[in-house]
């Protein structure tokens, strides 16, 4: 953050002095959900929007879902969350986006993807964040399979060992 | 790899119905139409996943008249669903 930036508190933005921030990855870790809205918290942005992804528990008659599992095609997973990231920035003034996601193993209530964006408004840090997810979810070459107590299941195609 | 193959990478539930992660065509074809049967052929389990799958030359979304040539990885993409 320059001081420059600090002394334009509109809408305006100067590139040479104040680009974009942000973080755009794929972890095997959890994710650092507080850290990374502290990290896009800056003077110039009155809003910083925060979308978490958690994984839900579903439960038949029979049997429960234990865990999620991902797996992502890297490196062009890790690519085209950089693309929404540059997709965002075209469309809204937007200072500062992470999206990361996580991959590997996820139990319930955790969280799969965190996507934190600031801007000097609401309704574009709301919007972005919003778009990122949608993205992600059709873009994104990263697939997830439900581990339920009786078997698994690929999420999407239907495909698993579940009777 | 096998030099003028082309390497062919199978994810989450197309994963499971090759029964690999990885395979090598080393076939003579210009297009991802033409490689597809050698693929199906391979791994027949495949075919009924066919009308849901996306593909990926080198990385990039790619539609089934685009060239691959020996050295490319074709990666076979299910529906995504990340989130």
């Amino acid at each position: 953050m320059s001081r420059l930036a600090t002394r334009w508190p509109c809408c305006r933005r100067s590139p040479a002095v104040d680009p974009v921030a942000g973080s755009f990855a794929i972890v095997e870790e959890p994710i650092d959900v507080g850290g990374l809205v502290s990290a896009a918290q800056r003077p110039d942005c009155g809003a910083v929007s925060t979308f978490v992804g958690t994984t839900r528990i579903d439960e038949s008659d029979e049997a429960s879902v234990e865990y999620l599992e991902y797996e992502a095609y890297r490196p062009m997973a890790d690519r085209k969350l950089e693309e929404i990231g540059a997709e965002i920035e075209e469309r809204w003034d937007a200072r500062h986006v992470s999206i990361v996601h996580r991959i590997g193993r996820v139990d319930p209530g955790e969280a799969s993807v965190a996507i934190v964006v600031a801007s000097p408004r609401r309704g574009p840090a709301f919007e972005a964040s919003r778009y990122a997810i949608e993205r992600i979810k059709e873009v994104v070459p990263i697939w997830k399979r439900e581990v339920w107590s009786d078997g698994y299941v690929w999420v999407g195609s239907q495909v698993g060992t579940r009777s | 790899m096998t030099q003028g193959s082309i390497r062919v990478l199978f994810f989450g539930a197309a994963a499971d119905r090759a029964g690999v992660r990885e395979a090598e065509v080393s076939a003579d074809v210009a297009t991802l139409d033409e490689l597809w049967p050698l693929v199906e052929q391979q791994h027949p389990d495949l075919s009924p996943m066919r009308g849901t799958l996306a593909f990926a030359v080198n990385g990039e979304y790619a539609r089934g008249g685009d060239r691959v040539s020996p050295g490319d990885e074709v990666a076979v993409l299910p529906p995504v669903s990340g989130g």
